[in-house]
Parts: structure tokens; C-alpha cells; sequence
């Protein structure tokens, strides 16, 4: 909220942000831990990496940890294996038939190959209320220095928080699909520089993953036991997802009180803007530990959640407000994770 | 021709020479006695009839120096002869006053406020030996005359910034205007305009301090060995005293400048008995906000406002009463859907009285409120948010004069405070937000004290006080009960207890001695050494570096307990050439206990359990000033150099609460460095330049120790606080002034242009770190000021 204050300091033209340069010591290269478990089917992911230095320039890779033995288990001593990505190294994926189920508690525990056994704390799956209405609405986000706005889609989920317990809400997107038009009528030979006008394709099916870097998180402090309407959701629009038809799956996942600590820690983190109004920067602990030594720093976190998920179809045309068509002058079939046919579940109608 | 000349010039100095024949006053009743005749006298400001107390009397024959007591008196004892009575005090004209004493008896001086078409320039320090001779350490006080030199900041006079340039006062950074004095926290101020506690002295968060100049006559700070009287802050008080209306004609102050605007008028109700000054202050920055082309700031609005009434009534020699009533007013509305809002009221009463030569009697009643609220209008789960504090008291300060060199005060006070930390209420057509309220907080404080200050022989002075204070956590509440021996969450609650109406839940008693000693080397030096205990049982509990409406203010309860701050103090005082030059070295050691800590990523907005969310500090400050000044001439101001630090320590017997593996750290405002050079040239009678140049040591920061990817965000990981600096802070001020001399009353007023950081220096406000796509993680500055900004002002006076 305070981001905004800025902009008055802004106002008397006075105020700036601008890169600076710092040196930070090198950094240990910690183990990071990225992990989450659902009741909805699998597969499940868990990805395990090492940082790096903090730098002003890009320093140090984040690198995937391959070659781990990685394993849930739950309450009752049932071992689940996950195996290594070997496309996406780092990625370790529980089988599609596993899903977590709602009331247990699971363990994740990692063996390197220096030896070292992580563990975390065991998370209870908690039972996940439904999503009763999912509503969009076309969102305006005025950008300093520039004379259009950005925009996008903001999702609203109506939920019945249950009375009895105290809820902790975690909404993410699932990979989405839409309709990419682009113009291959208009296509320009590379290298004669000349129009070379394509036949095909101008319509395609475009799959992409996104929506991550906004963290939606909720407690219900403010509504426990009430019907109530929170946002849940934003994808921007790039002047080509909302052209036509977008689709995606908001998907609402119910956390323990300590997952919610630490990805409002880490949203906290995000949505930091150097004004006065700053909280200062926060250790962000995880529910990760070495069992060798009980020292090491271990970041990130292991969720297990109850998970439910509506999937919603959003006409471009319905938008109160879009961003400028972006034109892409190709056969879209050249664009990366396009396809010409829709996937076979393809139901705008629905 | 020569000769013409010669003899024009004699004649000329012969004009000079040719003074009036001086009427001496013959003063008391003959009955033919020859020593030990008392003459006693008051002084007060011709216009105002204000008393003038601290004003200085010199007897220039026996060379003795006295100073006019709270009600503006002095007494002399003199022999029967022949005399010059010189009266001084600092903005006024000095005043000889040739008599002849005969008897005892009783004279009354007015003096006139000095105006600032002299050539010379006195700035504050009512009495100019006050420094060497007075057994205060650390307390300034600097007068509205001296502030309005100084180059202001967007048209207005800032009293709080001012302050900032003294040795050992500080401030975060440019947007904020808490004050760190001494290593201490904003909240170890009591910040009190006519007695009454100000919560949050701030417009538009903090760019400007919510008092209007020209309705303050002065104000004091008290840094170390601060008088018995005060207590319940750890670090300083800022007492601000407002100004009396004139009791003889009305008069009138306008101030445009490019962002806002101020009014005050003053005059008699009942001549020469009631006077009334009203002063109203406004901005019009909105105008500037709505002609912006970035959307969100066209659709934000902000209003400000201050207002003051104060009504004085000195009905007779012996009796004033003064009522003052204040309130400054901000709402600040984000794009369309939150407005933030906060105001200050207060009103006070004051009666000072003369009960009898020796003993005299100031009593005072206040009430003060600060509300602030958080509205949200976004349409989803509209709610607003309250908080706010009610503190109503009562003071009673009495004084007895043994003699000109051995005083005794002594009172009581009495405070009781209401805490509202935060009241929820859902606003929209939609019943998704439950209405929730935080517990609010009842706590009573009352202090006894006493002081004396006395003389022993020509070189010793010595001042020693007493502070009891005593402080009750009332109810009704409902207390958490915590697992002993475990550190206290959540997870270790283990009941409640509940407390009835008034009910006792916490109390803390302490005695908080003050005391100093003086040593004279000569009339020009002296040396001091001054001890003092505060106590403090409100604590701002705040994550942010400044006073913002988002705080929380928290009375002391069974889980906090009051902060205790001990200071050690030693300075030497040295005045050159007939008190033009002021300077002061003054080094000092502060111990403070019970400072608030937060976990790591404390959430505090709304929290019925705040205990769970903190940790208690250690807090040590100390540090080394240099202060030289001058006071008097067609240059004047100071240089202040301050070493300092200011260190925590968190260690508590749980693991997982210790910051930074139990060592010492860097407060938040910790600059080690400080320096600040004032200047104000007066090149002419209608033209003064001023400079002011502050540079500090960056305050300390957090740097990112290593990254890590969760959720295709790079993040940090910070680990030890307060490790790392932002780059120095410097900055130069200037200011022209300008006085016309035109036809009429419109055009006879004074011009100010003024550049606040004349060469663009990007300061960082902060440094922070941040993962935006497309580019790698990096550090990002924050420029409060990043460029020269200039204002311009014009005040006209009626």
C-alpha cells in the first residue's frame, strides 16, 4: 500500500530509486528447499537447489541439487520415493497416483550425495474448504513514468470459511492454455528483409506457466465462519493472453499456520519498496533442518496442503479494459509452447 | 571648507553625544535606611504582557546578575546609592535602567522584542552566561527568532528538524521526523505543547513537523540531567511553549509559500487583561497532486491542517491563566482505495501564580487525543481500521526561592491513558470482513518530585532532584497466561486470565534521581557532571524507521516492562569574548533496559497477542559533542560535531529469540558520525543569507547474505541486523531572505527563497533489495530529496 507514497515524493519531482551498487560478501551456497504436497493427484514436485551470492550484478547461479534421495513420509511410516526430473534436474516428482491425504502429517527427508540427511517438520494436510464462485475483472496498474497503464486479470474466489478452525488460504495458478493469434500474412523474410507472407497458422493454442510471482495468501482472522470475497489471483496482460479466450485453473490450497508465516514472510519480501514505511528486512526460516548439524541454515519450505481448483475460461472481448494488441508477424505454430490443435479438454463453452 | 567640514562633524557628533537628560527613578519609600534595601521588580514583554522568566538583570556597578524567576521576577539587595540596572533577554532590546534606590520598593520593566531590522543578530540563550553559570546540562532552548533564520524547508520553518542540527540529535533520514536523541528510540521524546503530550507531531508522513511557527515562542529540549518535573520518556523532553496574543492592539501574520499557507491573529478580548492568538496553517498541495499526468497520483488526494487558539490572561501581576487548544489534521487517500488519516487535539489549561515573593505555584490540566485510521474503499471487504490514544492529566509544579542562589520545586503529576490499539469495521455491502477490535489498554502514571538547586560559595553549583514515579496496567483485559520457562508464543499459551473494571494487572514503581554539579573556573568556564534516571512506560512498537500511522503504541504490562534509562554525563563550558562565542564539550554514557525488539518478520497490525511478537533489548548509547557558537554580530549560528553509538543486544535464555548471536548491534539509528555547520549573514538591513550543511555516517541496514529461488521469486536471506551501512548522508540549505520596504501593507513583508540540497546529492533513504523480472536481483536506492529543491515564501506581518 505505502508503494504508492512514493509517488508523492515523486510528486515534487524530488524523490528517485535508482540501481546501486553494493558489495556483498560471498555467500554460502545454502540448500533451498521448494516443496509442495497436495490432496489433488499428483505428480508432485519438490526442487531442490543452492544459492548464491546476493549481487547488484547476477553472481553466482542458482543451481539445481541432483542426485538426492528424496522421500515423503507419512504419519503411518508409508514412504513415498521421488524421483529425479532428469529433463529438469533438481526436480524430484512424486508419482501421478500420489496424493496427500487430508488429516495426515508427512515428513520430507532428503539424503545428498556428500551423505547429509535434511528433514522437515511434519506439515498436517488440513481439509480445504471449496471454492463456491471464481469471478474475474479486468485490473488497471498505473506504472511510474509511463502514460498507459498496465493491466491485467484479478481472480476472486468466494469461499464458506468453516467456523471451527482456523484456516490459512495459498492460491496459485496451474499452467494455462489460450488463443494466440498472430499474423502470418505479415511475416518478413529474415534475411532478404522483404514480405514473405505465410499461408499458415494465424490461430494456435499457446500453454504456459505463469502467475508465480505474486504471492495470494489469506488467514481468516478477519471472516472465520463467513462467506466472503478475496482476491486470489493476477495475470498481467501481455497484449496477447486476453485477446480471445485465456483459460487456467486457480487452484486454492489450504496451508498450516507455519507455511503461512513463511510465504507472508516471503510476499513481505517481495512487495518491499524502500520507503519509510518498510518492515525491516526479516530472516525468512523455512521448516527445514540438517540432522547432521543442527546449525546449518536450510531455506525454503515443505508444504503439504488439502487442495481444491476451479478452472475458468475468460473471454478477452468481456474485458472492460485491454492492453493494445501486441502482433506477432508469424506462423504461430513458431511460437514456443504454441501448438495449432486445442488440448483435448478444450471446453470454453462449458 | 575643511573647516565646514570639521565643524559639521562636530556637530554631527555633538547629535551623537547629545543625550537626553536621564531620568533616574527614584524607587522605594525613604525611611532613611542605608543597606540591605530590596528591590524587587517584574518583567514583561511590552506588547504580549507576557512575563519574561529567565531574563537577566545586571546591576552594572557590583556587577551582580540576576535571572527573573517562572513569573518574570527578580529581587536585588542593594545599599542606598546611585544605580544602572541593565534588563536582557535574548529577542528583546536591552534596557538600562538608571535608579536611584532609597528604600524598598517595587519596579516593573516592559521590554520590547527586538526587531529584526538590527544589523545585529542575538540568537538564543536567554541569558547569555546561562551556559557556564546554570547547573542544566544538555538543555537547549532555542527561540522561534533563531528557527525562522535557519533556510526553510518547502516555505515552512520546521521546529522538529531545527532541532536536529543541535550535537546529539538526529534524525533517520529525511522523510521522518522522530527524533533520536542520544541513542535513544523517537518514542524515548515526550514531545508537550503547553504541557499536553503530542503523539505524532507529523504532516504528509513526516516532511513536515505539524507545529505552526508562528504561534510558538519557544521551545527547550532536555537532553541529559533533565529537571524532576518531566518524567515518563527515556531519552528527552521537547517542550514547546506556545506565544501570548498582545493585550493591547490586534495585529496579523500571513504566510503564502508554494505548497501551503498560514494565517494567525492575535489581539486583546479585554484590553490589557485577555488576549486571544488564533493561528491556522493549510496546504494546497493537492493542487499540484491533480495536475500530475501519473494516474495514480492524480487520483490521490492529501490535505493537511493545523490550527491553534490560545487565549492568555494575565489578570494581574500575580496570576495568569493560559488556555490553549491544538489540532493538526492529515488524510492522505492512495489512488482510490485507501486513505490514511491521523490528527492530534489537544487542549490545556495553565495557571501560574505568585502566591507570595518567595513562592510560586504553575498548575496545569490537559487533555490530548490522537486518532488514526486506515480506510479501505477498494470494494472488496471495505473496512476502517481504528486506532487511537486519549490521555487526559493533571500537573501541579510549585517553586520556593530561599534565596538568589538556593531554590527548591517541588510537585506531583498525574496522567491517565487510554490505548486503543485497533478497532475493525467492516464498511462494505458484503459481510465478508468480522468486525474485530483489539483490547484497548487502560494504564495510570503519577510522579512526586523535588528539586533544589543551590550555590555553594563563588565556584560550586549544584542541582539534585528526586523522581518517584509509579505506574498502574489497569483493566478491564483479558491476560494470556504463558508456559514458564518457555519463550512466549502462540504455541506456549496455556489460559487466560481475566481482569475486572480498574482492576490492577501490572504496576511498576521507580525512583529516578537526577542530579549535576558545577564547577566554576572563572566567570567565562565551568565544568559539569550530571547523573539522571527516567522511566518509561509506553513504547512505540513500530518496524518502521519513522512515527507512522501504521504504529502501535503498547503500554507497559506484565510482559514488557518499563523502559529504564540511567545517564551519565560530564561537559565543559567555555564562553569567549563577552559571550559571543558559546562553545561546549559535553561527553555522556547511557544504559538502557527494556527496549523493544521484534522477531523476525513480527506481524503487529491487529495483534491481540503483541507479546508474542517481541523481544526485550539491552540498549547502550555513548558518545563525545562539540559545540561552538556564535551568538551575536552580522554572522551568526553554530557548529555542532557529535561522535556517537548506539547499540542493542538481545539475549534472552531462548535460542530461537537471540539477534545476532547475543552480540551488541547497531540501533536503526546508529550513526557514529555527525556534523552540522548553521549559518545566518545578515549583508544588510532588509537582507540575511543562511547555510546550513549536515553531514552524518549512513545508518546501519541489512545486506542480503545469500539468495535463493522459491516460487520463480529471487529472494534474500538476511541473517545478522544492522551489519552493513547506507553510503553518508551530506546536504547544504540555503536560504534569502528578503525584506521589502514597499508602499502599503501588502508589499511591506519578507521575501524567503530557499534550495534545500543545493548541489542534488542523492542521499538513500534506503537501500533495498529486489527481484524484478528481467533483471538479475540488485540493490535499490530510495532519494528522498535526490535533486535541488527549491521554494519560495513571502510573510507579511500587520
Amino acid at each position: 500500500m505505502y508503494k504508492r507514497l512514493i509517488y508523492l515524493l515523486l510528486l515534487v519531482q524530488v524523490s528517485c530509486i535508482d540501481p546501486y551498487e553494493v558489495t556483498v560478501a560471498e555467500g554460502p551456497q545454502i540448500l533451498t528447499i521448494e516443496g509442495t504436497i497436495t490432496s489433488a493427484a499428483g505428480p508432485h514436485t519438490v526442487r531442490l537447489t543452492r544459492g548464491a551470492t546476493y549481487g547488484s550484478v547476477f553472481e553466482g547461479l542458482i543451481r539445481p541439487v541432483t542426485g538426492a534421495t528424496v522421500i515423503v513420509r507419512d504419519e503411518l511410516g508409508n514412504v513415498t520415493y521421488l524421483s529425479e526430473n532428469l529433463e529438469n534436474r533438481g526436480d524430484y516428482q512424486s508419482p501421478a497416483s500420489f496424493s496427500a491425504i487430508v488429516g495426515r502429517s508427512y515428513t520430507l527427508q532428503i539424503q545428498l550425495t556428500d551423505g547429509k540427511v535434511y528433514s522437515s517438520f511434519p506439515e498436517k494436510v488440513n481439509n480445504v474448504p471449496p471454492i463456491r464462485n471464481l469471478t474475474y475483472q479486468s485490473e488497471r496498474i498505473p506504472v511510474e513514468g509511463e502514460i498507459n497503464d498496465a493491466s491485467g486479470v484479478s481472480f476472486i474466489v468466494d469461499i464458506d470459511d468453516p467456523a471451527e478452525e482456523n484456516n490459512f488460504y495459498f492460491w496459485r495458478n496451474s499452467p494455462a492454455t489460450y488463443v494466440l493469434e498472430t499474423r502470418p500474412d505479415l511475416y518478413v523474410d529474415r534475411e532478404t528483409m522483404s514480405p514473405a507472407p505465410k499461408d499458415c497458422c494465424a490461430v494456435c493454442y499457446k500453454s504456459e506457466t505463469t502467475g508465480n510471482s505474486s504471492f495470494f495468501i489469506a488467514n481468516d482472522d478477519n471472516f472465520n465462519g463467513l462467506s466472503t470475497r478475496i482476491k486470489a489471483g493476477f495475470i498481467l496482460d501481455d497484449g496477447l493472453r486476453f485477446v480471445n479466450t485465456y483459460r487456467v485453473d486457480l487452484r486454492q490450497l489450504s496451508i498450516s499456520a507455519e507455511a503461512y508465516r513463511f510465504l507472508r514472510l516471503v510476499k513481505q519480501q517481495t512487495e518491499i519498496s524502500g520507503s519509510v514505511f518498510d518492515p525491516p528486512p526479516a530472516n525468512i526460516r523455512g521448516n527445514m533442518i540438517s540432522l547432521d548439524n543442527p546449525d546449518e541454515v536450510v531455506l525454503g519450505y515443505f508444504i503439504a496442503a488439502g487442495e481444491t481448483s476451479q478452472r475458468v475460461y475468460i473471454n478477452g472481448a468481456e474485458l472492460d479494459f485491454r492492453q493494445n494488441v501486441g502482433i506477432i508477424a508469424d506462423d504461430c505454430r513458431q511460437v514456443e509452447g504454441s501448438v495449432f490443435d486445442p488440448p483435448v479438454d478444450w471446453d470454453p463453452g462449458a | 571648507m575643511r573647516r565646514n567640514l570639521l565643524l559639521l562633524f562636530l556637530f554631527v557628533s555633538q547629535l551623537g553625544f547629545a543625550q537626553t537628560p536621564v531620568k533616574k527613578e527614584v524607587v522605594g519609600r525613604d525611611v532613611g535606611q542605608l543597606k540591605g534595601l530590596k528591590i524587587s521588580g517584574r518583567i514583561i514583554d511590552e506588547i504580549t504582557g507576557e512575563a519574561l522568566v529567565g531574563a537577566t538583570v545586571t546591576v552594572t556597578e557590583t556587577n551582580l546578575n540576576m535571572i527573573t524567576d517562572n513569573n518574570g521576577t527578580f529581587e536585588l539587595t542593594l545599599d542606598r546609592a546611585e544605580y544602572n540596572l541593565q534588563f536582557r533577554y535574548v529577542g528583546y532590546e536591552t534596557i538600562d535602567y538608571p535608579i536611584v534606590a532609597v528604600g524598598d520598593g517595587r519596579i516593573s520593566i516592559k521590554m520590547l522584542q527586538e526587531d529584526f531590522q538590527l544589523d545585529d543578530v542575538v540568537i538564543f540563550g536567554r541569558d547569555p552566561e546561562k551556559n557556564i553559570r546554570s547547573t542544566d546540562m544538555g538543555a537547549i532552548t532555542l527561540s522561534m527568532n533563531t528557527i525562522k533564520e535557519l533556510p526553510p524547508f518547502l516555505g515552512e520553518v520546521d521546529i522538529i528538524r531545527s532541532m536536529a542540527t543541535l550535537p546529539g540529535v538526529s534524525q533517520v533520514g529525511e522523510a521522518s521526523a522522530g527524533l533520536n536523541v542520544r541513542g535513544g528510540g523517537a518514542d524515548q521524546n515526550l514531545i508537550q505543547f503547553l504541557g499536553a503530550p503530542i503523539y505524532n507531531p507529523t504532516h504528509l508522513f513526516g516532511l513536515f513537523t505539524s507545529f505552526n511557527a508562528d504561534v510558538v515562542n519557544d521551545v527547550t529540549l532536555y537532553k541529559s540531567v533533565i529537571p524532576s518535573r518531566y518524567g515518563g520518556r527515556g531519552s528527552s523532553i521537547l517542550d514547546i511553549v506556545p506565544k501570548a496574543g498582545s493585550v493591547s492592539k490586534w495585529g496579523a501574520d500571513v504566510m503564502l509559500s508554494n505548497v501551503s499557507g498560514k494565517l494567525s491573529i492575535n489581539g486583546p478580548i479585554v484590553k490589557d487583561k485577555v488576549s486571544i492568538l488564533g493561528g491556522i496553517r493549510g496546504s494546497y498541495i493537492n493542487w499540484f497532486l491533480h495536475a500530475m499526468s501519473n494516474p495514480d497520483l492524480k487520483n490521490s488526494n492529501t490535505n493537511f491542517y493545523d490550527g491553534n487558539l490560545i487565549i492568555s490572561a494575565p489578570i494581574s501581576d500575580k496570576n495568569e491563566f493560559t488556555y490553549s487548544f491544538y489540532r493538526s489534521y492529515d488524510d492522505f487517500s492512495f489512488a482510490s482505495d485507501t486513505t490514511v488519516s491521523w490528527a492530534n487535539t489537544s487542549h490545556s489549561l495553565q495557571w501560574k501564580s505568585v502566591l507570595s515573593e518567595k513562592l510560586s505555584l504553575e498548575a496545569l490540566g490537559y487533555y490530548t487525543q490522537y486518532d488514526y485510521s486506515i480506510f479501505n474503499r477498494s470494494g472488496i471487504n471495505d473496512f476502517d481500521l481504528n486506532s487511537g490514544i486519549q490521555d487526559y492529566g493533571a500537573k501541579l509544579f510549585m517553586s520556593y526561592q530561599f534565596s538568589e542562589t538556593n531554590k527548591v520545586s517541588f510537585g506531583g503529576d498525574f496522567k491517565q491513558m487510554k490505548l486503543q490499539p485497533g478497532e475493525l469495521i467492516p464498511t462494505g455491502p458484503d459481510e465478508g470482513v468480522l468486525p474485530d477490535k483489539v483490547q484497548d489498554e487502560y494504564g495510570r502514571e503519577s510522579g512526586l518530585y523535588f528539586q533544589q538547586e543551590f550555590e555553594l560559595g563563588e565556584k560550586f553549583g549544584m542541582s539534585y532532584g528526586l523522581r518517584y514515579d509509579m505506574y498502574q496496567y489497569l483493566g478491564p483485559r483479558i491476560v494470556r497466561d504463558y508456559a514458564e520457562n518457555q519463550p512466549i508464543s502462540d504455541g506456549t499459551a496455556i489460559g487466560e486470565t481475566s481482569y475486572g473494571d480498574g482492576e490492577q494487572i501490572a504496576n511498576y514503581n521507580g525512583l529516578g534521581p537526577r542530579g549535576s554539579l558545577r564547577y566554576s573556573f572563572s566567570k567565562n568556564s565551568s565544568i559539569k557532571v550530571g547523573y539522571n534516571r527516567m522511566y518509561q512506560f509506553i513504547h512505540l512498537i513500530s518496524n518502521t524507521a519513522t512515527i507512522a500511522p501504521t504504529d502501535i503504541w503498547k503500554l507497559s504490562d506484565a510482559f514488557l516492562e518499563p523502559q529504564i534509562v540511567d545517564q551519565y554525563s560530564l561537559g565543559y563550558y567555555n564562553n569567549f569574548k563577552g559571550n559571543i562565542f558559546e562553545t561546549s564539550i559535553e561527553v555522556y554514557y547511557k544504559d538502557i533496559q527494556n527496549v523493544v525488539e521484534y522477531k523476525d518478520g513480527a506481524n503487529l497490525i491487529m495483534q491481540n497477542h503483541i507479546e508474542t511478537e517481541l523481544v526485550p533489548a539491552q540498549g547502550k548509547a555513548y558518545g563525545v559533542e562539540l559545540y561552538v557558537k556564535k551568538n551575536l554580530g552580522r554572522l551568526t549560528g553554530w557548529i555542532s560535531y557529535t561522535y556517537s553509538r548506539s547499540l542493542r543486544r538481545v539475549l534472552t535464555p531462548y535460542e530461537e529469540e537471540i539477534i545476532n548471536g547475543g552480540d551488541w548491534y547497531p540501533s536503526n539509528y546508529d550513526k557514529p558520525n555527525e556534523f552540522s555547520v548553521i549559518g545566518n549573514y545578515k549583508v544588510s538591513t532588509n537582507l540575511s543569507v543562511s547555510a546550513t550543511f549536515g553531514y552524518s555516517t549512513g545508518r546501519p541496514i541489512t545486506y542480503p547474505e545469500a539468495k535463493f529461488n522459491y516460487s520463480g521469486n529471487s529472494l534474500a536471506y538476511f541473517n545478522r541486523r544492522n551489519e552493513q551501512r547506507l553510503p553518508d548522508f551530506h546536504r547544504l540549505d540555503l536560504a534569502v531572505n528578503f525584506k521589502l520596504n514597499g508602499e502599503g501593507r501588502f508589499f511591506d513583508g519578507d521575501w524567503t527563497f530557499s534550495i534545500i540540497n543545493v548541489y542534488g546529492r542523492k542521499n538513500p533513504f534506503s537501500l533495498f533489495f529486489v527481484d524484478e523480472f528481467g533483471s538479475p536481483p540488485q540493490a535499490m536506492r530510495l532519494a528522498i530529496l535526490g535533486v535541488p529543491l527549491p521554494s519560495i515564501s513571502y510573510a507579511i506581518k500587520f
